[in-house]
């Protein structure tokens, strides 16, 4: 273990160099990502970037949760959380 | 370094065979690729210290062989980076989505090879949280080498089930059930046909003895018709020749297919005189899997470099190609779900149809009692189905084919998952910011512009 995190809702998730901010959340027992306009959840769907169902904000930006690679002391919310 | 005169999109198999056959007959050729690994969904690498979550062993010296011819040519890679579409100058676009910047490439040749999306088809309930495509619970056993936790439940139809059962219960969690709407068992004649491809067989075969060996239920002819939230685990209902069973489970994992990864694609190009000239490889052009895919990057390549070299074009698809097509529609007919009723026809009304957008099978139906029946484009344009961020990828085809059956007595002809989509870029969505700051540096100013410059 390398004993990397970062940091989802203001708490540290570990993660292994290379995986995806899902592969993390999901170890982590996070599978609600937040909740679009409609109520619906953000989630864990296609794993290919396909579906934009996982969109979280990573330091600001929207990004496909499957596909972006997590990194030491980034910032990751639900994509209503806002820009910070 | 030499600018690219070829990109290629998507490093999958059919991509990286692309990149490689061009690179070897003499092309400056480069490879984006929307992860930070090569290999596509197919061969998803594991991350640092993950156990190799049981590729088999072709699988592997297949991925072997590709890597390494690759590795050879020195081609260079722009990795977390996706492919937006070809603009109206024949410029490619394409986003870092490390950096947020778009980038407007000239090139002689575009390769997209991005392969294929799985196809769904809606339940109620199916959008929840911890329902996932079966694909989508492969890959991620792929990167992590874990397998999805607690009570998973397996449900569609085709091979692809099985192969997933089979490499979670090689990574210690076997699924509680596996829901097959075909009975391959029920096919004996066809199942003799597949000792012709005797290395699919092979791995079938492995694969269902895994699934024996942990004893999983297999229920064939059967069908999920609902999913619900029953607190912190989901309930599933499951019909199998007229009776009802429940179960209580924490993952679900839908699989009824895979289909091209066309949406909104730039159409292929045929001459020279285009530029780029656009050609497609692999399962975005025809999804017939890794095998087929490796084949068809050489072919595109060839294909591509004869356009560009203006000797004769290349004939047809090969004889790989052909062979893998022959092996899955064998494959389609062992699997062929049991009884006649689509399964969109038995959707309730409040089933998510289009979940960008949250339109459910009522909202359609509504669309679909109007005195005149709505072409595929106006029920987007009316109803917003296929109009959200995944651009109608998960519900253009089910929508299509639930206007069919909802207008069965029209006599317009039944509408295409792309008249709902139309064919326009970008690709993928995009910051507005990301799209603009591009534009400006290499386009030319307006007439009118410069005519005022030169008045002050």
């Amino acid at each position: 273990m390398s004993g990397q995190t970062f940091v989802w809702k203001g708490k540290d998730v570990p993660f292994r160099s290379g995986e995806s901010i899902a592969a993390a959340l999901e170890a982590a027992g996070v599978f609600s990502f937040g909740t679009d306009t409609f109520g619906q959840d953000f989630r864990y769907f296609c794993g290919i970037g396909a579906c934009q169902g996982c969109l979280v904000r990573v330091d600001g930006l929207l990004r496909e949760a499957c596909l972006t690679v997590a990194r030491p002391g980034m910032r990751v919310g639900s994509p209503e959380d806002g820009h910070d | 370094m030499t600018d690219a005169e070829i990109t290629v999109i998507g490093a999958g198999p059919s991509g990286m065979v692309a990149a490689t056959t061009l690179s070897k007959v003499g092309y400056h050729v480069e490879i984006i690729e929307q992860r930070e690994t090569l290999g596509g969904a197919i061969y998803r690498q594991p991350v640092e210290s993950a156990m190799a979550g049981g590729p088999a062993a072709g699988s592997n010296a297949r991925w072997k062989t590709i890597r390494n011819a690759f590795v050879k040519q020195a081609i260079p890679v722009r990795c977390g980076t996706v492919f937006l579409g070809i603009d109206g100058d024949g410029l490619v676009l394409i986003e870092d989505r490390r950096k947020g910047r778009v980038e407007r490439l000239r090139r002689k040749g575009v390769v997209v090879a991005v392969g294929a999306v799985e196809k769904v088809y809606p339940r109620t309930g199916w959008h929840l949280p911890g329902v996932s495509t079966a694909g989508g619970l492969q890959v991620m056993m792929k990167e992590t080498g874990r397998a999805p936790e607690g009570r998973v439940l397996l449900a569609g139809n085709g091979p692809l089930l099985i192969a997933v059962a089979a490499q979670m219960a090689r990574l210690g969690n076997p699924p509680a059930a596996l829901v097959e709407a075909g009975d391959p068992f029920g096919h004996m004649a066809t199942g003799v046909a597949l000792l012709k491809h005797p290395a699919l067989l092979q791995e079938a075969l492995l694969y269902l003895m895994d699934v024996y060996r942990s004893r999983i239920p297999w229920l064939r002819g059967a069908h999920v018709t609902s999913i619900e939230k029953e607190g912190p685990a989901l309930l599933v209902r499951i019909e199998r020749k007229g009776l009802e069973k429940r179960m209580s489970v924490d993952r679900i994992g839908l699989h009824d297919g895979i289909r091209c990864n066309d949406f909104g694609l730039p159409p292929e190009t045929l001459s020279s005189k285009d530029a780029p000239v656009v050609v497609r490889a692999g399962d975005c052009r025809e999804a017939l899997g890794a095998i087929a895919a490796e084949a068809d990057g050489a072919r595109a390549a060839q294909r591509l470099a004869n356009i560009l070299s203006g000797s004769a074009e290349a004939s047809g698809l090969d004889a790989a190609i052909n062979r893998t097509r022959q092996a899955q529609d064998l494959l389609a007919r062992l699997f062929a779900p049991i009884g006649n009723v689509s399964p969109l026809a038995i959707c309730s009304d409040e089933t998510i149809l289009c979940r960008c957008e949250a339109k459910t099978v009522g909202d359609l139906r509504s669309l679909c009692q109007h005195l005149h029946p709505m072409t595929g484009r106006e029920v987007k344009l009316n109803g917003r189905f296929a109009m959200g961020a995944c651009q109608g990828r998960f519900c253009a085809d089910n929508t299509a084919s639930l206007m069919a059956l909802m207008n069965a007595d029209s006599a317009d002809l039944p509408p295409r998952a792309e008249d709902l989509t139309g064919r326009r870029w970008p690709v993928r969505p995009v910051s507005i910011a990301a799209l603009t700051a591009a534009a400006n540096p290499n386009t030319e100013k307006p007439n009118n512009e410069v005519e005022q410059d030169d008045a002050s």
